[in-house]
């Protein structure tokens, strides 16, 4: 454009040697081509105002500083490639060249680069996108949900090759989490990913099986994690109908993603270890419950085997001494009868010894205490044994070996109305010797015991 | 599915633990007849066991979605491509 028109030859207007006459269009056509020559490659600094975005998806402003004001225009192709929205008082630096309009002659700066000043264009973006959504109230707290309380099936917006998706797999396996996960594998990061991940949300969210999903990545730039600012999938996200957790890179990485998530997890290692904690604290239920169940048939045994102790240390010896008191009374019985046969006929004596040898050798008391005794200790070593189902098996016998030691009591003797008379010291008295008038006795009988005191003795 | 089912599959694993759970409070409680305990006993380890071993037997079930030329997701089986 600039050489155009050569100004040393102006061509068939009213020109005269000394003066050059321009036409308005070559004015304009001249000034554009200067511009053009010096402006192509221009960086501006200034603040935006009066801005207009227009339905074609070019943006028109000016860009002003205190003392003058530049007419701008972003074109739909450069607009289109800006992170943030531009708005009224935002100061940029932008990159452009100018251009003079010829029809109206006014010239203006065609922005290809704008970026804010100070803040990154991502920065921005990200405030902006944040204040807006915040607004309409998808941040609230009112809208988070609870995670399932017993997630069956996850569904996961991730790459499918990313350290990310390793990770949460391996930390669902690590707490056994009774889960299905259904994967939607999706670009995490570049151009469509955005798309992508929003259309892995709404998919996932839209199976019937699925009860929370989880979208994340690994760590990188804020550039790599760029997607998940973006509000296709904060949309996506915000109108899921199941509960999402977010795991974007690391802890200290935050996306607009994470404030719409109904939680955020710093990492997705940890948005799994989220899914996988009801699984973790049902399995630590379980050990503690088995571990009750345990306890309570311990005490119960305890219980049984007290009883049985009980039973040992008190009635089985009473019934002993009570046998034995029995078993010496008809011995001295025995005795004095054959004392009697023995003055009447030697062969009446013989016979009644015979008789006495038999009744002793068949009620022989030593052998019975023992045979008892015997039966008890085994009874008693057997519940000592350590394993809790033979521990089990082995009261449930001893409790019917108690019932039919109860049966077997010589104590039923005493039911009859025989009693078993003993010293303080505990010896049995059974004879009028071993006591001495004014002397206290006791008397035992079938439920319990009586205590007298001796006021005369007689022989029968 | 339901022919390849493993025997452990058919039970529920939290209904399970909640009857478990309530086998322990009535031991605990301790006023039950010796036989209706043993009863009871035997039953939570049943329960007890299968718990254990639904969990011992978990294997992660992961599945991804493919998307056809007509747009229409169908469900494969994943495998990792990292280890």
């Amino acid at each position: 454009m600039a050489g155009a028109l050569d100004p040393l030859n102006p061509g068939p207007l009213e020109s005269t040697p000394g003066r050059r006459v321009l036409s308005v269009s070559q004015v304009n056509k001249l000034v554009a081509g200067m511009l053009g020559e010096h402006f192509s490659d221009v960086w501006i600094e200034g603040e935006i105002s009066n801005f207009r975005a227009y339905a074609s998806g070019h943006r028109y402003f000016a860009l002003k500083d205190e003392g003058s004001q530049l007419q701008a225009v972003c074109f739909r192709h450069s607009a289109q490639r800006l992170k943030f929205e531009l708005e009224d008082g935002l100061q940029v630096v932008a990159h452009g060249r100018l251009e003079v309009y010829q029809p109206t002659g006014k010239y203006q700066v065609i922005l290809d680069v704008i970026e804010p000043k100070g803040l990154g264009a991502l920065q921005k973006a990200f405030e902006q996108l944040k204040r807006k959504l915040e607004k309409e109230g998808l941040f609230a707290a009112e809208r988070k949900r609870p995670l399932p309380s017993l997630p069956r099936t996850v569904g996961i917006v991730t790459s499918p090759s990313g350290a990310a998706i390793h990770d949460m797999l391996k930390t669902l396996r690590l707490h056994k989490a009774q889960v299905k996960v259904v994967l939607f594998p999706a670009q995490v990061q570049g151009e469509g990913a955005a798309e992508q991940i929003a259309e892995g949300v709404a998919t996932l969210c839209a199976r019937p099986d699925v009860d929370v999903i989880i979208v994340g990545r690994g760590g990188g730039s804020i550039e790599d994690l760029w997607s998940f600012n973006e509000e296709a999938v904060a949309r996506a996200i915000a109108a899921s109908r199941v509960p999402v957790i977010s795991g974007v890179g690391h802890e200290t990485d935050f996306t607009i993603a994470d404030f719409v998530a109904d939680v955020r997890a710093a990492t997705p290692t940890a948005a799994a270890q989220l899914v996988a904690r009801p699984w973790e604290e049902l399995e630590t239920r379980l050990s503690d419950t088995a571990g009750k169940l345990l306890e309570a048939v311990e005490q119960l045994l305890f219980e049984k085997q007290q009883a049985v102790d009980e039973l040992t240390r008190h009635r089985a010896f009473e019934l002993v001494a009570a046998d034995l008191a029995n078993l010496g009374h008809r011995v001295e019985r025995m005795a004095s009868a054959a004392e009697g046969a023995a003055r009447a006929s030697l062969r009446d004596a013989v016979t009644v010894l015979t008789v006495l040898d038999r009744s002793l050798n068949s009620l022989n008391p030593v052998a019975r205490i023992l045979r008892q005794k015997v039966a008890l200790q085994a009874l008693v070593a057997r519940l000592e044994k350590p394993t809790l189902a033979f521990l089990f098996r082995q009261n449930v016998r001893l409790g019917q070996a108690g019932a039919r030691l109860d049966a077997l009591s010589p104590l039923a003797s005493l039911g009859r109305g025989y009693s078993i008379c003993l010293k303080p010291d505990g010896s049995i008295v059974s004879r009028i010797g071993e006591v001495e008038v004014g002397e206290g006795v006791h008397l035992r009988v079938s439920d319990g015991a009586i205590d007298c005191r001796v006021e005369r003795t007689g022989e029968n | 599915m339901a022919k390849n089912e493993k025997p452990t599959e058919g039970i529920d694993f939290e209904k399970s633990l909640a009857e478990l759970e309530g086998i322990v409070k009535q031991l605990e409680a301790g006023n039950l007849a010796l036989d209706k305990s043993l009863a009871l006993f035997e039953r939570g380890v049943q329960l007890a066991r299968a718990c254990k071993e639904k969990l011992a037997e978990a294997e992660l079930k992961v599945s991804q979605l493919v998307k056809d030329k007509q747009g229409i997701f169908s469900e494969e089986t994943f495998k990792e491509e990292r280890d």
